[in-house]
């Protein structure tokens, strides 16, 4: 064991002891699996973006939906047609709409690369600021500030159902080669990756709702699903101390895992009555 | 550059760990800053960048109108829209409504009788009871879009009460209240718009069936078979099926999965005849049609997809979502995320 993880893990049960004794007083009562769990998380996923930047190599499997994005921008490109992103029907508050912005991003630096026209639909002023921002800098960056204009990025409606209309409408006219979901979706889901498969245009999409993943698994080429579409922005612009945080995402997810089947071992065991410790009134 | 970055990254840090530790913290301020505060604050920002918005929307139609770009004609519709949207909601609020007080006695029947009219009620003696019981007014409940409307009925009120007014619900108020032009417009307009929107959902689901259905390789063939169970159990038919219609499907769906093994069809036809065969006799003889076991009952199967395999699923996707929800805003609170801020 190395002396970074003693130094966490002497540091993790030195926070949990403080909270433990000022439960009641500065701290809120039973909630303490709750604390220990945050606790755990947050240095778990920050022992990992430690380790990445100080040089360690972190794999990625391929994701073929990200892998897609260069290639939908480039077909548009060749084909003389516009790009279509949509970044939801949320607002800056939800990480989703976060992460599509994140993506929105590259998907810029690839449009300013190809010369290929941007068009964003936004539902939510404050998202159309700060798509505004990313593309600007995305241009920028790509070295053809000359090719941004702040009109790539405009307002439709904050009501869902008029949103949809638009961009269904805007699909309708301008027929994009290559469309986007990538944000909090709703019932409007369907309806937008159904006409954009209609016009024919490659589509990738990636959503944390639950419910409208199966609606883009059906209509679009490439889904992102559950974490992948949250490993974006990393598994992209490949910073190590991004890279470093999806490793400590999924060492999270393999505490859970064994948290989980402990549990259940556990519990099974109260239940049949061969010990007397009860898990889930812990937890 | 610390006015663009810097200032709003620590703005960031400072709400995002205030908020995650101000759940554990026990202060009374911080925990109602975390629950109430902070969101009404994003509420008022939020409010306030509409502007933004709609000024957008109309610069942009606006431009196309001028300068006639393909399409143009549908941009009046919007910006024409937007006017009366703006003119039903800050200019005009229609739902007027009518008071009255110091009614004689004497005209108290005949008051509740030309009301009572108005409002298509076949009882005016209801209308009287409310009108005595009334402390200082009585409001009549009708409320009228325009104060023309309103004024036919004080005309024909006037000569049987003392004090009559024409008064309207209070800005604001008005557009949540039935019989305001802004109202009129929520329920006339944008609701019948949202709602043939949502309609066209049938048809995508539709046609996204039919392709996801598509029999092509062995996930989806799983997928076509759940989904007919699925539909079948959640309709009053599948409890009609009988045992002996589930067996022969079981038995298809068996052969179905041994086909690409069994090289010889004859074979294939005698397992697949064979058991349905036995299936049918052995039923028969155990008295299945009395009671059928629970493993040949659709609507139970349907129950069983759903509350285990489907459930399995979607619980392995939500935790992977959470973990990734997680994962990101620590990025963002401890500042390693700054795309928010732009780039």
């Amino acid at each position: 064991m190395n002396n970074k993880v003693i130094m966490w893990s002497v540091l993790f049960l030195i926070l949990l002891g403080l909270y433990i004794l000022g439960e009641g007083m500065i701290f809120v009562e039973g909630i303490r699996v709750k604390f220990a769990a945050i606790l755990l998380v947050s240095i778990t996923i920050y022992y990992y973006i430690d380790r990445a930047r100080s040089g360690e190599e972190i794999y990625l499997r391929t994701i073929p939906g990200l892998k897609a994005l260069e290639e939908a921008v480039g077909r548009a490109t060749e084909m003389g047609k516009s790009v279509l992103f949509v970044p939801g029907i949320s607002d800056l508050d939800q990480v989703e709409t976060i992460t599509g912005l994140n993506i929105l991003g590259h998907v810029a630096e690839h449009t300013a690369k190809y010369e290929a026209s941007l068009n964003v639909p936004v539902s939510k002023s404050i998202v159309m600021e700060a798509a505004r921002d990313i593309c600007k800098e995305s241009y920028l960056k790509s070295g053809r500030p000359d090719l941004y204009s702040d009109d790539m990025v405009h307002y439709i409606s904050d009501e869902q159902f008029a949103y949809a209309a638009g961009v269904n409408g805007i699909m309708e006219r301008e027929k994009p080669a290559a469309c986007f979901y990538l944000g909090k979706f709703y019932a409007e889901s369907l309806i937008l990756a159904e006409t954009g498969n209609s016009i024919g245009a490659i589509q990738i999409a990636g959503t944390g709702s639950m419910a409208q993943i199966p609606f883009f698994v059906t209509a679009c080429d490439y889904t992102l699903i559950g974490e992948e579409f949250f490993t974006a922005s990393a598994y992209l612009s490949k910073k190590p101390e991004l890279l470093g945080s999806i490793k400590g995402q999924d060492i999270v997810k393999l505490m859970v895992m064994a948290t989980m089947v402990l549990t259940v071992v556990l519990n099974g065991l109260f239940q049949a009555g061969w010990i007397n410790f009860d898990i889930l009134s812990y937890l | 550059m610390l006015l663009k970055r810097q200032i709003p990254l620590m703005i960031v840090i400072g709400v995002g760990l205030l908020t995650l530790f101000g759940n554990f913290i026990n202060n009374e301020s911080i925990r109602d800053f975390v629950d109430n505060d902070a969101t009404q604050w994003f509420d008022i920002i939020a409010s306030f960048a509409i502007f933004l918005g709609a000024l957008n929307m109309l610069k942009l139609q606006l431009i196309k109108i001028i300068k006639k770009q393909k399409n143009w004609q549908y941009s009046i519709l919007a910006v024409a829209g937007f006017a009366f949207a703006i003119f039903a909601g800050f200019f005009y609020r229609g739902a007027n409504f009518i008071t009255i007080a110091d009614i004689q006695d004497g005209q108290l029947a005949i008051v509740s009788g030309i009301i009572a009219e108005e409002l298509n009620e076949t009882n005016p003696y209801d209308i009287k009871t409310k009108i005595m019981g009334s402390q200082d007014e009585y409001e009549i409940d009708k409320l009228f879009m325009t104060e023309g409307n309103a004024k036919l009925l004080m005309e024909k009120l006037t000569p049987f009460v003392g004090v009559i007014n024409l008064k309207s619900k209070p800005w604001g108020a008005h557009v949540q209240t039935k019989g305001s032009l802004f109202y009129w417009m929520f329920i006339n307009m944008i609701t019948p718009l949202g709602a043939t929107m949502f309609a066209l959902l049938a048809f995508f689901v539709a046609s996204a069936s039919y392709r996801a259905f598509r029999i092509r390789n062995f996930e989806a063939t799983l997928l076509l078979v759940a989904g007919i169970i699925l539909m079948l159990g959640r309709v009053p038919i599948g409890n009609l099926i009988p045992w002996w219609v589930v067996s022969i499907m079981v038995m298809f769906g068996i052969g179905a999965i041994a086909a690409p093994f069994i090289k010889e069809r004859k074979i294939l036809l005698g397992i697949v005849g064979g058991g349905i065969i036995i299936f049918i006799i052995s039923g028969t003889i155990m008295g299945w049609n009395q009671t059928p076991p629970a493993l040949l009952s659709i609507p139970i199967i349907q129950d069983w997809i759903f509350a285990f395999p489907a459930m399995a699923g979607s619980r392995a996707l939500m935790i992977g979502i959470a973990l990734g929800i997680v994962a990101t805003s620590f990025r963002i609170i401890i500042g390693l995320d700054k795309s928010v801020l732009g780039g």
